[in-house]
C-alpha cells in the first residue's frame, strides 16, 4: 500500500527535509549527551563549550564504585516487576469483566478506572506519604511497588480490555457450549489470545514506572529504595556538586533496555499508548 | 587521581556502607573490625595521621611532612580516656543519620572510632534535599530511627525548640569536649540554643569572596593583594564590570541568586557588611531597613556583571561555574577557595585567591557565617552517650584538619586548626578565614528558620529578575517572616528563643580591631 | 447439554455443576472480577482524597493538628503564588501541547505514506524512551549550565552575548516547553500515524482521481476522520502536562520569581519545603476538584467518541 502511495506521492524533497530535520533534532542532543557521559568532568562546564572532548571512562567507573548503582538498578527492576505483576493480577479479571460482560454500571466503573489515570501524583502525594510512613513502609521497595501498581492499573486494565474486545465471540461461545467455566475460558482461551496486549500493557506500565519521579522522590531516602529515576537527582548537591557525566551514563543505562523492548512491540505501541482507543 | 593510601576513600566508603542499613544485595559482610574492639589505643590513634588520611597527590603537591596540622593538646581523641569509654559503652550500637553530602567523610572517620570505643555504628544516609522533612517526620512519629544526626545548622531551632534534641552539657563536661577551641561564632550558633548545648559544630562554613589571579592581575596591573585589591564592594562592582569583558565566556562575578535560601544567603552576606541585623531585641524583623536595602542595591549592581545563570544558581551551579572557569570572581563559601585545587574537577587549579571581605562605607567588617552543619543527638536516642562520643570523634580537631587538607567540603571550626601554620600552607583560604571568624556575623537559630530563609529568598529572587523592586522584596519578606514567626510561637508573650541568649553569637566582631 | 467437544479436555465433568449455579452468581460474576482492581484503586484515590480533604481543614504543625476551618482555602484564595502556579501550568501546558500537536500532525502527514515509516518511527521514538528526569538534566546542561545553545547561536551569528535563560520568564518557560515537546511529540506522532494508516484508502484514491491535491485530501478527509483520535491523544497528553513536575524540579525550581512553578511543584514546595501540610492539602483538593470537572466534561467525551 505504502509504495503505491509513494509513487503518486507529492514532493519527496519537502518530505525528507521535514522528516530529516526532525530526526536531527531528535538525535543530535542524544549524541551530544552521550559525549558528555564519556568525557572528564573538567570538560563539561567551561567558559565555552567543548565539542571535541577527550575520551574518558571516569564517569563509568564512578557510577559503579562510588555510588550504589547496582542498588539503584536492582530497586528499579524489582519495583517494576513487582508492580507489573500486581497490575496484571488485578487488571486481567477486570478487563475481562469490562469487555465480555454486560452488567449495570459497566460504563461507570470503566470510566472510574480510566479516570484514575488522570490523578495527578501531587494530589495524593502527601496522604500517600503519611500512609506509608504510618505503615512503616517508607524507603522500601514494597511501597514503590504498591504505588507504581496503583498509578498504572488503569492503563493496564484498559489496554488489555481493548485487546480482549477483539476476540470473536464465537471462540468464547464454542467453549461455553462445551461446558467450560468462565474462569477456565479466561485462563485457557482469552489470555493466550490477548498475549500481545498483555505484553504491551506490561511494557508500557514498566516504562511509566521507570519514569515515575514524584512519588519515588518522597518515598525513597536511601539506597534501599532509590531507583534510577530519582538517583539522578542525587548527583547534584553532594560535596562534589553536579556530576553530569555520571548522569548521562545512567540515562543511557536506563535507555537501552527500554529502547530494545519498545522496538520489539512497536506494532502495538499506538494502541497501548491510547489505552485501546486507537488501533495500531 | 586515585589515592594510593591504605585508607583510600573508596575502601572506607565500602566498609562504612557495610555498617549501614541494609547493604546493596544484603550481602555486604560486616568487616571483622567492627565489634572487635581489641585494639591498641595508641597505635589506632597514631594511624589517625596525615600520611594515612590525606590524599597522596595532595601530600606531594604541598610537600607535607606528615606532621600534624593541629594541636595535639586540643585534639579531643587524644585527650579522652578510651579505656573508660570501653568500660562503659563497649558493645553498644549507635545509629547515625547523615546528609548524603557529608557521608563520605563520616565513613572515613568511623572505623577507628569503632575500634577505639567498642561501639558499633550504623550509618543512615539521607539525601540532603529531603533531610529536613524526613528528620522531622521521624521525630514526630515518635520513634526516630537514629540516635545521632547531622544537619544544616539553620535548622537547629526547628529541632531544638520542640525538644527533639538531647542536651549535651553533661556529656561535654564529663568527657572534656574542647568547646573553647571552637570559634565563638560556631559554638554559639551551631552548638548552643537558648543557653544550653545541643550540638557539636560539624561543617563550619563561612562565605567569602574569591578571585581569579590571572584575570585580576590583568585588570589591576599587579598581583592580587588579599587586603587591598578589592577593599570595598563598590570596587568589586567596578572590577567585575571590567572582568566581564576580559575573556569570552567569562563573567565578572558569580553569585547564587536562585529561589529559596540561596538568594537569602547571598543577600545576608553582603547586607551584613552594611550593618544589617535580621531582628531587633523584640524579635521584630528589621532587615528591610537601610542596611538591608544597601545589600539589595549592591546585589542589583553586581547582577549586571554576573554570569547569565545567576538567577537559577544554587551552590551546585555556582560551584560548577566557578570550577569550570566561567566566572572571574565568586561570592560563595570557603570551599570555592579549596576545592578549586582538585584537578579532576577544576579548570582553575592554582589560579585563585580568597580575599578579605570587602567593606561598605558606613558598615563594618562582618564576614558571614552562613549555612554549615551541626551534629546532634536525638532526644529519643537509645544510646545518647555513645552517640555523643561518636560525634565528638568525628568532629575532633585532627580529623577536621585533614578533611580540610583533602578539600572534601567538611570544614573545621577550631582556632587551633585554622591558625596552625602547616594547615595554612595546605588550605589557601585558611588564614583569611581564621582572621575573619573573629568578626563573623550569623543569623539566629530560630524555629521556623527553614521556612523563613526560603520566604526571604523567594522574594529576593523576584527582585533580582525584575519582577519587583528591592524594597518591595524586603518588605514582602519581612511580613512573610513575621507570619512564620507568629505561627512558631513568637509575639505571643514568651518567645521560644531568648534574645539575650542568642544576641552575642549574632555578631562577634564588636569592638575588635581589624586583622589588617 | 452434556456433549463433549473433543477440543476441551476435562471441561465436561465441570459442566453440569456450572449449569446448576444460580443465576445470581452469574450476575455477580463480573462484579467479582472487578472488585480487586476497583478496591485497589479506591485505596489510592478515595483514601488519599478523603485524607487530603480532612487535612486541609487543619493547621498541621509537626504532630499537632489545629482545626482552622476554611482558613487554608481562604489563604489559598489570597495567595498570589497559588494563582501564579495555576496560570503557569495553563500557559506552559497549552503552548507545549499545541506545539506538540501541530508538529506531530505535520510529521505524521509526511511520514505515514513513506516507505521508510518504520525507520522514522524508531528514530522519532528515541526521545520518548529516556527517563524524563534525564531529559530534564540534558536540557538544563545544554541551555543553562554548559550554554551550548547560546554558543551555537553565537557561532551562527544570531546573537552576540550569552543568554540569561534563568533570569527571563519567557526563556525559562521556553526551555520547559522545548523539553516537553522534544520528549513527547513522538507520543502523538505514533498515535497519529497509526490512525492515518488505518484509514480507508479508497476514499483517498477516489478523491485523488478527482484531481485533489494531497494536502487538500488530508485537510478535508483524513484530518476530520482523525478527530476522535486527536481528541483522545490530546486528552491523555494534556493530563500529563498539567502534572509537570520533574522538569520544573530539575531545571528551574520554579524559575525566575516563580514564573515556571507549576501546580504540582507548588504543592510539593508548600508541603515539603515549608512543611505546611494542611495548606498543601488544600491546594491538592482544589486540583482534585478541577481534575474531576475536566474529567467529566472532556475526558468522558473524548473516550466515548474514541471508543469502538
Amino acid at each position: 500500500m505504502a509504495s503505491q502511495r509513494r509513487k503518486r506521492g507529492e514532493s519527496r524533497v519537502i518530505r525528507y527535509i521535514i522528516l530529516g530535520s526532525w530526526a536531527v533534532f531528535c538525535i543530535a542532543p542524544v549524541l551530544w549527551f552521550l559525549s558528555i557521559g564519556f568525557r572528564p568532568r573538567t570538560e563539561i562546564i567551561t567558559p565555552q563549550p567543548i565539542y571535541w572532548p577527550t575520551f574518558s571512562l571516569d564517569a563509568w567507573h564512578m557510577i559503579w564504585s562510588d555510588w550504589p548503582m547496582a542498588s539503584y538498578l536492582r530497586n528499579s527492576v524489582l519495583a517494576i516487576i513487582g508492580s507489573v505483576i500486581i497490575d496484571l493480577v488485578l487488571a486481567i479479571p477486570a478487563a475481562y469483566a469490562l469487555s465480555r460482560y454486560r452488567f449495570r454500571g459497566r460504563e461507570d466503573i470503566g470510566f472510574y478506572i480510566l479516570s484514575t489515570r488522570m490523578m495527578a501524583p501531587a494530589i495524593v502525594a502527601i496522604p500517600i506519604f503519611f500512609l506509608f510512613r504510618n505503615m512503616g513502609l517508607l524507603d522500601t521497595i514494597w511501597a514503590l511497588m504498591l504505588i507504581y501498581a496503583a498509578v498504572n492499573l488503569s492503563i493496564v486494565t484498559w489496554i488489555i480490555r481493548s485487546y480482549m474486545m477483539d476476540i470473536p465471540k464465537e471462540l468464547e461461545d464454542a467453549a461455553r457450549t462445551d461446558g467450560a467455566s468462565d474462569l477456565r475460558i479466561l485462563w485457557e482461551i482469552i489470555i493466550p489470545a490477548v498475549l500481545p496486549g498483555i505484553i504491551t500493557a506490561a511494557v508500557i506500565a514498566a516504562i511509566f514506572a521507570i519514569n515515575e519521579f514524584l512519588f519515588t522522590l518522597l518515598i525513597a531516602s536511601t539506597k534501599n529504595a532509590y531507583t534510577m529515576s530519582v538517583a539522578l537527582a542525587n548527583f547534584t548537591g553532594g560535596s562534589d556538586g553536579l556530576i553530569y557525566n555520571a548522569i548521562a551514563l545512567v540515562a543511557f543505562l536506563a535507555f537501552v533496555p527500554v529502547f530494545i523492548v519498545v522496538v520489539a512491540i512497536q506494532k502495538h505501541l499506538s494502541r497501548g499508548l491510547t489505552m485501546g482507543a486507537v488501533k495500531g | 587521581m586515585k589515592s594510593r593510601s591504605t585508607l583510600s576513600r573508596r575502601t572506607l566508603l565500602k566498609s562504612g556502607a557495610a555498617l549501614g542499613v541494609g547493604g546493596a544485595f544484603g550481602g555486604l559482610a560486616i568487616p571483622a573490625l567492627a565489634g572487635s574492639h581489641v585494639g591498641d589505643v595508641a597505635s589506632i590513634l597514631a594511624d589517625i595521621s596525615v600520611p594515612k588520611y590525606v590524599r597522596e597527590d595532595y601530600r606531594t603537591l604541598y610537600n607535607m611532612s606528615g606532621e600534624p596540622l593541629w594541636d595535639p593538646n586540643k585534639d579531643w581523641i587524644r585527650t579522652v580516656d578510651w579505656e573508660k569509654v570501653r568500660t562503659e559503652l563497649s558493645g553498644t550500637t549507635v545509629r547515625f543519620a547523615i546528609g548524603a553530602a557529608d557521608q563520605e567523610s563520616a565513613a572515613e572517620g568511623l572505623v577507628p572510632f569503632e575500634k577505639l570505643s567498642g561501639i558499633t555504628v550504623e550509618l543512615v544516609p539521607i539525601p540532603d534535599d529531603s533531610f529536613y522533612d524526613k528528620a522531622i517526620a521521624e521525630f514526630i512519629s515518635g520513634n526516630a530511627s537514629f540516635d545521632a544526626l547531622q544537619f544544616f545548622s539553620p535548622w537547629l531551632g526547628d529541632f531544638a525548640a520542640p525538644g527533639f534534641l538531647a542536651n549535651l552539657d553533661e556529656y561535654a563536661s564529663k568527657w572534656n569536649l574542647p568547646l573553647d577551641d571552637f570559634y565563638e561564632t560556631y559554638a554559639s550558633n551551631y552548638g548552643y540554643f537558648n543557653g544550653a548545648l545541643y550540638g557539636i559544630p560539624f561543617d563550619c562554613d563561612i562565605q567569602m569572596v574569591h578571585v581569579r589571579n590571572s584575570y585580576m592581575e590583568q585588570v589591576l596591573g599587579g598581583p592580587v593583594d588579599r587586603v587591598n585589591s578589592i577593599p570595598t564592594y563598590d570596587e568589586l562592582i567596578r572590577v567585575s564590570g571590567e572582568l566581564n569583558k576580559i575573556a569570552p565566556g567569562v563573567s565578572g562575578v558569580g553569585m547564587m541568586l536562585s529561589r529559596g535560601f540561596w538568594s537569602t544567603y547571598t543577600w545576608e552576606h553582603i547586607a551584613a557588611q552594611a550593618g544589617m541585623m535580621l531582628f531587633d531585641e523584640n524579635w521584630e524583623p528589621v532587615f528591610n531597613g537601610d542596611a538591608g536595602m544597601k545589600g539589595m542595591d549592591i546585589i542589583m549592581s553586581l547582577v549586571a556583571n554576573a554570569n547569565e545563570g545567576h538567577a537559577g544558581a544554587g551552590w551546585p551551579e555556582n560551584r560548577a561555574a566557578w570550577l569550570g572557569g566561567q566566572v572571574a570572581t565568586n561570592i560563595s563559601w570557603q570551599d570555592s577557595g579549596t576545592q578549586a585545587m582538585r584537578p579532576d574537577q577544576s579548570q582553575i587549579v592554582g589560579d585563585f585567591t580568597t580575599i578579605y571581605e570587602p567593606r561598605i562605607e558606613g558598615g563594618r567588617f562582618a564576614p558571614p557565617n552562613i549555612a554549615g552543619s551541626t551534629s546532634c543527638v536525638a532526644a529519643s536516642a537509645q544510646n545518647p552517650e555513645g552517640a555523643f562520643l561518636m560525634l565528638a570523634f568525628l568532629t575532633t580537631a585532627s580529623i577536621m584538619a585533614m578533611n580540610e587538607a583533602n578539600a572534601n567540603g567538611v570544614a573545621p571550626g577550631y582556632r587551633s586548626v585554622l591558625n596552625n601554620p602547616r594547615l595554612q600552607e595546605v588550605s589557601q583560604p585558611a588564614k583569611v578565614w581564621a582572621d575573619s571568624l573573629e568578626h563573623a556575623w550569623c543569623a539566629p537559630r530560630l524555629p521556623g528558620m527553614f521556612e523563613m530563609e526560603q520566604a526571604i529568598g523567594n522574594e529576593i529572587n523576584r527582585a533580582v529578575v525584575g519582577q519587583i523592586t528591592g524594597k518591595e522584596a524586603l518588605d514582602n519578606a519581612a511580613s512573610a517572616v513575621k507570619k512564620i514567626m507568629d505561627r512558631n510561637g513568637f509575639y505571643g508573650g514568651k518567645p521560644p528563643v531568648e534574645y539575650a541568649a542568642a544576641a552575642p553569637g549574632l555578631y562577634v566582631g564588636g569592638g575588635k580591631a581589624l586583622p589588617f | 447439554m452434556t456433549e463433549l467437544s473433543p477440543n476441551l479436555s476435562g471441561a465436561a465433568k465441570a459442566a453440569p455443576a456450572i449449569r446448576r449455579r444460580s443465576k445470581r452468581m452469574r450476575a455477580a460474576f463480573p462484579y467479582l472480577l472487578l472488585t480487586p482492581a476497583v478496591l485497589y484503586l479506591l485505596m489510592i484515590t478515595l483514601y488519599p482524597g478523603v485524607y487530603a480533604i480532612y487535612q486541609s481543614f487543619f493547621l498541621v504543625r509537626f504532630n499537632s493538628w489545629t482545626y482552622i476551618g476554611f482558613q487554608n482555602y481562604i489563604d489559598l484564595w489570597n495567595d498570589r503564588e497559588f494563582w501564579a502556579a495555576l496560570w503557569n501550568t495553563l500557559v506552559i501546558g497549552s503552548v507545549a501541547l499545541t506545539l506538540q500537536c501541530l508538529l506531530a500532525l505535520t510529521l505524521a502527514y509526511h511520514a505515514y505514506r513513506d516507505p521508510w515509516i518504520k525507520g522514522w518511527r524508531i528514530i522519532f521514538l528515541v526521545p520518548m524512551l529516556f527517563m524524563p528526569s534525564a531529559v530534564a538534566f540534558m536540557f538544563k546542561l545544554a541551555f543553562m549550565d554548559a550554554r551550548v545553545v547560546a554558543d551555537l547561536l553565537m557561532r551562527v551569528g544570531v546573537i552576540e552575548n550569552n543568554i540569561g535563560w534563568a533570569s527571563s520568564t519567557f526563556l525559562s518557560r521556553m526551555i520547559l516547553i522545548v523539553a516537553d515537546v522534544w520528549q513527547w511529540t513522538p507520543f502523538l506522532f505514533i498515535i497519529f500515524v497509526a490512525a492515518l494508516q488505518s484509514q480507508d484508502e479508497e476514499v483517498e484514491e477516489a478523491a485523488r482521481l478527482d484531481g485533489a491535491s494531497w494536502f487538500k485530501i488530508f485537510w478535508n478527509i483524513s484530518l476530520p476522520l482523525m478527530r476522535p483520535v486527536i481528541a483522545v491523544a490530546l486528552v491523555l497528553r494534556g493530563i500529563d502536562i498539567t502534572t509537570m513536575f520533574a522538569n520544573v524540579f530539575i531545571i528551574t525550581k520554579g524559575g525566575p520569581g516563580g514564573a515556571t512553578e507549576t501546580i504540582s511543584y507548588f504543592i510539593y514546595r508548600t508541603g515539603f519545603k515549608t512543611f505546611n501540610f494542611g495548606y498543601a492539602s488544600a491546594a491538592s483538593v482544589v486540583m482534585l476538584i478541577l481534575t474531576v470537572i475536566i474529567a467529566q466534561l472532556v475526558v468522558k467525551r473524548a473516550f466515548h467518541s474514541g471508543r469502538e
